[in-house]
């Protein structure tokens, strides 16, 4: 049955947001804000950075703010933080990341103004950015969301997301492969690595995905076969879900941008499933100095072993 | 263009009986960039050597490939020669034909083929290798000995002697260990107080020791020559430079009645106390556990009555930290428990002996304690359950030991020895009684030892009954002993006053946590591991680590004492060097590549990732990265293995070198 989600607060989130935003750079609290404004296309949002107050104004919070802007603040853009204080607009997914990148020395606290987004949800990938947000429509990710209101941040406005509780679609799906034979796990990842056109898209995006040279760009010695065939694209999709382990907090942007709709966060999912069995380890909710896949305690489980 | 030689050995028989090692030369010699290739009975030895250089010399090779034993046998054996020939040490690798290829197999077809493949892969893997140049560290001539029984103290006296400075770490309050608790020893019967009490003061008195009782190892960081030790020293609630060791607390403490584990719980002991009157240090401890003042928050009487003010109720562990060249593990052990049955251990226990349900079912220890001057009796024996002289007297040799359905299949080596001493000292003390012994067989070498045994038979009249005891019961204030005497062939009941049970020798509870610890391997059983058993004894497989007593397996005084001598030399040795030459198997850092998440910073056990600024020729900061110390370095390769981006590399194991290796099968 489908259940319509309230998103009528985000007008008044808007607002807060453009208000606050003005306020920080009108101070001299920050020389720029990362946040989203509206795009071309009726409804749809892109992601802006904007360093003077005047353009305040055009920064918007709707369902269609489906980036991780944390993306922003790394990788190409390093620039960014490079020119002083940054504000940046965050769901709560958004700051599992930010929080990630702090434990590996990427962002320091201080050099942030985080201006946290009450957020219900936001759009699945599929769905036409002017439709109204649904348990239909909704972004499969916010589905099983735990950070409606972001925890630790700078500035929040004060309005309440309303989240009715939605049936978990990846923890359904993570059942389903666990209750398969390996040979028929094994046959369907095959068959979903097969999909894969090395476009690296799930690279580009993802806010842990840092490393200025990828391993697997590397020919000295080739570790993973470039080109888009079985063999390596199984070995670059084992190489990213592991890299991933113990950190991805489930922003889903590599599925989302995945041309060839390969379920990538389905495997980072399973990845924090096990590290929540096996070390009570949740990624992205506080700055670890070492996440549990490296460090070493007495307790850890060792039955693999023997 | 690689001119590279290779030398296939026989290793006497061990190689070349499974492997046809004249057709691993010939396959080999075929293979791109190998110059020469030939085989030799024993590549180890001096002709072998000698060969080895010649042919570097008359071949101008540029790497040598020496498929032979394990690295860990004699890669510094070809190492030294190569260097020796004139080439950098570093470009001669071993391959491993003997430990991974023909004492595992049985074909000698498919052991050859394989032969074959594992030298192909190492002189892919040597192509690959760089010119190290050593690196040298500096050496802390000081010694940590973990443990204060016979096999620490001896160690520690012997090093401290030697003019070094050694830090002795002892788990109870006293030193002294399990000798301190024995009565006479084997097989001179001298009184083990009065040789080892002298020691323990030594010790106390020596100004090159320093004497941390009551305290455990926290953490070991660091390497052979430059450890770093975390010590805990545990809150003793008795300030030990304050404390004259008057006794007075002892004497006016309240709670008396506490079972003292030194006296196997048959003696008391105040809440406030020393282990036993020769303790060393003389400092008493408080067991916060029965003290009424930890309890109700009442009492206090023993900080009243100390005249120097020692007694400090505040006080709370600390931890110390200690930089060392060497460490000496001298754990030694624990008796085998036979009525407990440890949760997941391989141990089974003794139910059908009723031992811990039958009061006058001991094991050996506790007799040593009643044959004591010093113990509860007074050195008279009596049966713990009445105080009755026992009057008929059986002793059972082998428990837990050498019962592989029991869970241990080894010898606990003393046992035969100190039983024959028990019955000995039962003669001499109760010259009615008599004492009978169940054994399987008795074994007795060492010196003097197998006569010590005949004299508790011939003189002593102790009645040996070759066979095992099924069960044991109490019978009125009798203790029914059934069993069989197989060199006669019949069932044998006796009535028993008492019941002497010798049980195994287990390494210390929590042995292999302490291991973990110090980076050292360990048995199924927890023994620690030699890094030889014939040629290294003493040594751990961790280099500047050491192994002296009953740790390493069970070992009587006699041999404790020679380890620890043996020990002391080898820490010696390590010192009469100012600097080590260590193994240039250090990280690297990819400057370019790296992104600085410190990864390989948090996962280093050895500190030796520092953060680097990197800057342009204005001074503006580019970017900040890795740099690994190669002084600090231990090269373990966890960072290489954590680095996200491949951005460290280990020097002599590069991934290139290992990728070459896989490429080549």
């Amino acid at each position: 049955m489908t259940q319509t989600i309230d998103t009528t607060i985000y007008a008044a989130v808007s607002e807060a947001i453009q208000a606050e935003a003005k306020r920080i750079l009108t101070a001299g609290e920050v020389t720029a804000v990362v946040g989203y404004a509206a795009a071309r296309r009726k409804g749809s949002a892109q992601p802006i950075v904007i360093t003077s107050a005047v353009d305040a104004q055009k920064l918007i919070f709707t369902p269609a703010c489906v980036n991780n802007l944390a993306v922003y603040l790394t990788k190409a853009k390093k620039e960014i933080p490079k020119s002083g204080r940054i504000g940046i607009v965050v769901k709560g997914c958004d700051l599992k990341a930010l929080v990630g990148l702090m434990g590996e020395s990427q962002l320091k606290r201080e050099q942030l103004y985080l201006i946290g987004v009450p957020c219900a949800g936001v759009l699945a990938s599929t769905i036409q950015p002017d439709t109204g947000l649904t348990s239909d429509s909704i972004a499969p990710k916010c589905l099983e969301c735990d950070a409606h209101l972001p925890q630790g941040c700078d500035f929040v406005p004060t309005q309440t997301p309303v989240s009715p509780e939605l049936e978990k679609k990846y923890a359904a799906e993570i059942a389903r492969l666990e209750a398969l034979t390996p040979q028929e796990r094994w046959a369907y990842w095959k068959e979903q690595f097969s999909k894969c056109i090395k476009c690296y898209a799930c690279r580009q995006v993802c806010p842990f995905c840092f490393c200025e040279q990828c391993l697997c760009d590397r020919n000295k010695p080739q570790m993973v076969d470039t080109t888009p065939r079985p063999a390596g694209n199984t070995a670059w999709h084992i190489v990213r879900a592991m890299h991933l382990a113990g950190r991805c907090a489930g922003c889903a942007e590599c599925e989302r941008v995945c041309p060839m709709d390969i379920p990538l966060n389905l495997l980072n999912r399973k990845m924090a499933k096990e590290l929540k069995e096996l070390y009570d380890y949740e990624a992205g909710f506080q700055v670890n100095d070492k996440g549990p896949l490296n460090s070493y305690t007495e307790k850890d489980d060792q039955s693999f072993i023997k | 263009m690689s001119r590279i030689g290779v030398f296939v050995c026989h290793c006497g028989e061990n190689i070349s009986r499974t492997v046809d090692v004249e057709r691993v030369a010939a396959q080999v010699g075929k293979m791109p960039g190998v110059a020469f290739a030939t085989d030799y009975k024993y590549m180890c030895s001096d002709p072998g050597q000698t060969l080895l250089k010649k042919t570097i010399q008359e071949q101008k090779l540029s790497h040598v490939v020496v498929a032979a034993c394990s690295p860990r046998m004699h890669e510094k054996t070809f190492r030294k020669a190569v260097e020796a020939a004139g080439l950098n040490p570093y470009l001669c690798e071993m391959a491993n034909i003997r430990e991974h290829c023909s004492w595992v197999h049985e074909d000698k077809q498919e052991a050859t083929a394989k032969a074959i493949e594992i030298v192909g892969m190492l002189v892919e893997r040597v192509k690959k290798n760089r010119v190290l140049p050593t690196i040298t560290v500096p050496v802390t001539k000081r010694s940590l000995v973990i443990g204060g029984g016979i096999a620490g103290i001896q160690a520690a006296l012997d090093i401290a002697d030697a003019g070094h400075h050694v830090v002795l770490v002892e788990r109870d309050p006293s030193i002294g260990g399990h000798m301190a608790q024995l009565s006479e020893t084997f097989p001179t019967l001298d009184c083990s107080q009065c040789i080892m009490t002298p020691k323990m003061v030594d010790v106390a008195n020596h100004p090159n020791i320093t004497l941390y009782s009551y305290s455990e190892i926290e953490q070991v960081d660091g390497y052979i020559g430059n450890f770093q030790v975390t010590i805990r020293r545990k809150a003793r609630s008795v300030d030990e430079d304050k404390c004259t060791g008057c006794g007075v607390c002892m004497e006016k403490c309240p709670v008396k009645k506490i079972p003292n584990k030194f006296d196997c719980n048959l003696g008391m002991r105040p809440a406030i106390y020393v282990p036993f009157p020769q303790a060393v240090p003389n400092t008493p401890v408080i067991d916060r556990d029965n003290c009424i003042k930890f309890k109700t928050g009442k009492c206090g009487l023993c900080q009243k009555v100390c005249g120097p003010g020692a007694v400090d109720y505040e006080q709370e562990d600390r931890l110390v930290v200690e930089p060392v060249g060497a460490i000496v593990v001298a754990t030694g052990f624990d008796l085998y428990t036979i009525d407990e049955k440890p949760k997941g251990s391989m141990i089974k226990g003794y139910g059908e002996f009723g031992h811990g349900k039958i009061p006058d079912v001991i094991d050996g220890m506790t007799f040593e304690r009643l044959a004591s001057a010093s113990g509860p009796t007074g050195g008279k024996i009596l049966r713990p359950s009445d105080g009755k002289e026992p009057k008929q007297i059986v002793f059972i040799q082998c428990i837990g030991s050498r019962a592989r359905e029991k869970g241990i299949s080894y010898c606990s080596k003393v046992c035969c020895m100190y039983t024959a001493k028990h019955t000995m000292l039962y003669h001499h003390k109760v010259h009615d009684g008599q004492a009978y012994v169940f054994f399987m067989d008795a074994r007795t070498p060492g010196k003097a030892y197998d006569e010590f045994w005949r004299r508790s038979i011939e003189e002593e009249e102790a009645v040996y009954i070759r066979g095992m005891v099924s069960r044991l019961y109490q019978k009125g204030d009798k203790i029914v002993v059934m069993g069989s005497d197989i060199a006669v062939g019949v069932q044998v009941e006796i009535e028993a006053d008492m019941v002497v049970l010798a049980t195994a020798i287990q390494p210390r509870t929590g042995a292999d946590s302490l291991a973990q610890k110090l980076g050292i391997s360990y048995d199924k059983y927890n023994f620690y591991s030699e890094a030889h058993a014939k040629l290294r004894p003493v040594e751990c497989a961790t280099a500047g680590i050491y192994l002296v007593g009953a740790c390493q397996g069970p070992k009587d005084i006699p041999d404790t004492v020679s380890q620890a001598s043996a020990a002391a030399a080898k820490v010696m040795t390590l010192f009469a060097k100012d600097k080590l030459e260590r193994e240039p198997i250090v990280a690297r850092v990819k400057e370019a590549g790296c992104v600085g998440c410190f990864a390989c910073k948090k996962v280093c056990a050895y500190g030796a990732v520092e953060e680097k600024e990197i800057r342009d020729r204005q001074g503006n900061l580019i970017k900040v990265v890795a740099y690994v110390n190669p002084g600090v370095c231990g090269g373990c390769g966890t960072c290489q293995a954590t680095c996200p981006s491949k951005s460290v590399e280990l020097d002599g194991y590069t991934d290139e070198q290992i990728v070459a290796m896989i490429e080549a099968l």
